[in-house]
């Protein structure tokens, strides 16, 4: 995982401007209902994704914000305006495309400048602009060169230049590094939290990538079959998936069959296989009737390997290691807890002088209550 | 060798392809009017006759008109009509298409006949315009061939981004598709120019009391006295036809490289 840059702290969300806001918002193409009642506020310079599989609808509702889908029912505001009758050139946002749709026969200053051409400053002034648009992007003195010949990485910066120059109130970006290879991907999504940072525009982004949006977003709206699965910052969304659909979609979740014994008091006790009665907070729990089956998940980096001699701070279960995977600065452990036959996956960081165990090694899993989350 | 026979059969091939086309500078500056070896001499003859020939000007202004209506009506419809088959989804589009496209494969007689009756039985003289009304007809479809491949190599986005960028829906199109698609409607205007310029049957059964160059030369053939001169205006057409080639391939080459986009070959 890449780390961004850490963040001063910004005003809370709560007390900024809405600057999109969706109503009820329903996309139907011809049978095929797309967009299912999505409601949801993006606030002002906000870096908001929508996240989820291909087909979920993120993109059509990224594109109802752009103005290139017309919605079947609900309302899109932007800036508290109804964006209804407004056609993308008259709305102020401006997108990323994926393929970034940089004008292949023209060069790179006139694709930048491209949206200034209705802009009535003198030349020299738009020229100006056109400069400090690519110096932003660190493309500085590309001017005029042929937009064709640039690289994929490059062509991202004009794209994010000629989409920025004209200061839209929102920059929609649709999977803008999903083209790139894994190192410049990297890079660029450091790049674009510090330019979304400098410039102070709302940026929504559409990703598949779990991890792209956890390093970039302020929020993510997870998105299955045209709803919103789970809106939250990402470390609520990690820890605290709202479903085991979006816990399954978030990095790897262990599961283990559980059963509700009873609850009160803002707690529910449960019985786990593999690791016995429990108690927890009912935040960690979604409502589920006594007596019914449930599963609890949990985090692989929430449990640790017992080497000899040492003991759990607080709950410890017995199990038999199944695989290893060693990743250099990690060691992924499956390990068979006992009485359950699925093995669950315990991410280990390597520290100096400590050995990786091997398959088949009798073992002690350390775990706490706290790192569980209880679903349907 | 292992591929001789191969490369003999290419060779043959080649020469029966192109030794008649050959032939035609050959005879055109020999100085005889039988079409025979051995050559007599070498004569400015039949260009200077084929030069002061009224008819053969008028049939040449003519088909000069006609090819040149043809390609820009069937140029501009197809565009329209790639336009539409690469962009928009609606019903019945593929049987649409399809009945474009069917002139393509209809025996030219076929259309000719019908297409004399019908003009006939509306009423219509027999012109240049009727001429180019059937040339139209049957031009199109190449046309759009041409033009789809154009079209469909275009992103989508790219319409969608000047769009978002602040154009209008026309002046994306003037300032980004059409820029894009260009080579294209020269490679469409190109061939469309060329299979009206040599196209007989339509013409003579639509032209009326008009000549065109096909037919015109058809009508000499009876003579053997003219063959001469049809030799030297065969080889003045054969130049022009790789003058006009060579022109579109070089436009076409032209706007490849200004966009960088992947060559997936041309005429040459």
């Amino acid at each position: 995982m890449n780390q961004p840059a850490p963040k001063a702290a910004p005003a809370p969300l709560e007390s900024r401007r809405k600057m999109i806001e969706f109503d009820q918002v329903h996309k139907y193409y011809g049978d095929y209902h797309a967009l299912r009642g999505i409601s949801a506020v993006i606030r002002e310079g906000e870096f908001f994704s929508l996240l989820g599989p291909s087909g979920c609808g993120k993109t059509t509702l990224l594109r109802t914000i752009a103005g290139f889908e017309d919605i079947s029912s609900g309302a899109v505001l932007i800036d508290g305006k109804h964006m209804e009758d407004v056609p993308p050139n008259k709305r102020p946002t401006n997108m990323v495309f994926q393929s970034y749709a940089i004008f292949p026969h023209l060069t790179v200053g006139e694709n930048v400048g491209f949206g200034l051409r209705r802009d009535p400053r003198p030349a020299a002034e738009k020229a100006q602009a056109v400069e400090q648009a690519l110096e932003m992007v660190g493309l500085k003195g590309y001017g005029a060169r042929a937009a064709h010949a640039l690289s994929g990485g490059q062509r991202q910066r004009v794209a994010l230049a000629r989409a920025l120059i004209l200061k839209p109130k929102v920059l929609l970006l649709d999977e803008p590094l999903s083209a790139l290879d894994k190192k410049i991907r990297e890079q660029m999504q450091v790049e674009l939290i510090k330019l979304q940072r400098e410039v102070g525009i709302t940026f929504v982004l559409v990703t598949h990538d779990q991890e792209e949006a956890l390093v970039m977003s302020d929020r993510i709206a997870v998105m299955f079959e045209g709803e919103i699965a789970q809106l939250a910052d990402p470390e609520t969304l990690y820890r605290r998936p709202a479903s085991r659909r979006v816990a399954d979609f978030i990095g790897v979740m262990n599961f283990l069959p559980a059963t509700v014994l009873g609850e009160g008091n803002g707690h529910v006790q449960l019985e786990v296989a593999g690791l016995g009665p429990v108690d927890i907070t009912d935040d960690q729990a979604q409502a589920i009737p006594t007596g019914e089956p449930a599963a609890v998940g949990f985090r692989p980096e929430t449990l640790t390997i017992l080497y000899e001699g040492q003991t759990a701070t607080d709950r410890e279960a017995p199990g038999v290691i199944d695989e290893v995977v060693y990743y250099g600065d990690m060691t992924y452990y499956d390990v068979k807890l006992d009485g359950v036959e699925k093995p669950v996956r315990i991410s280990m960081r390597n520290v100096f002088g400590r050995e990786v165990l091997d398959v088949g090694t009798r073992t002690r899993v350390a775990w706490s209550p706290g790192a569980l989350v209880l679903f349907r | 060798m292992k591929f001789s026979g191969l490369r003999l059969y290419a060779l043959l091939y080649l020469l029966f392809l192109y030794a008649p086309i050959l032939l035609l500078p050959v005879f055109a500056f020999n100085d005889g009017t039988v079409i025979a070896f051995p050559l007599k001499g070498f004569t400015l003859e039949w260009f200077g006759q084929m030069a002061s020939n009224d008819t053969l000007g008028r049939a040449l202004v003519n088909s000069l008109i006609i090819a040149l209506s043809t390609a820009i009506l069937s140029t501009t419809l197809g565009i329209f009509a790639a336009r539409s088959a690469t962009r928009y989804h609606y019903a019945g589009k593929a049987g649409v298409m399809g009945l474009i496209m069917l002139p393509l494969v209809l025996p030219e007689i076929i259309v000719a006949v019908s297409l004399l009756v019908v003009l006939l039985g509306m009423g219509m003289t027999l012109s240049i315009f009727t001429v180019i009304l059937g040339h139209v007809l049957i031009a199109t479809p190449y046309a759009i061939a041409v033009l789809n491949a154009a079209f469909s190599t275009l992103d989508q986005s790219l319409e969608e981004a000047a769009y978002d960028l602040g154009e209008t829906k026309w002046s994306t199109f003037r300032l980004i598709i059409l820029p894009l698609v260009t080579p294209g409607i020269i490679s469409s205007a190109l061939m469309a120019f060329t299979i009206s310029l040599d196209e007989f049957i339509i013409a003579f059964f639509l032209a009326g009391e008009q000549v065109t160059l096909p037919t015109y030369i058809y009508s000499q053939l009876r003579f053997p006295k003219q063959i001469p001169m049809i030799m030297a205006l065969g080889t003045v057409l054969v130049l022009a036809s790789v003058i006009l080639l060579t022109l579109a391939e070089y436009f076409r080459r032209r706007g490849l490289a200004k966009t960088g986009a992947k060559d997936t070959g041309g005429f040459l």
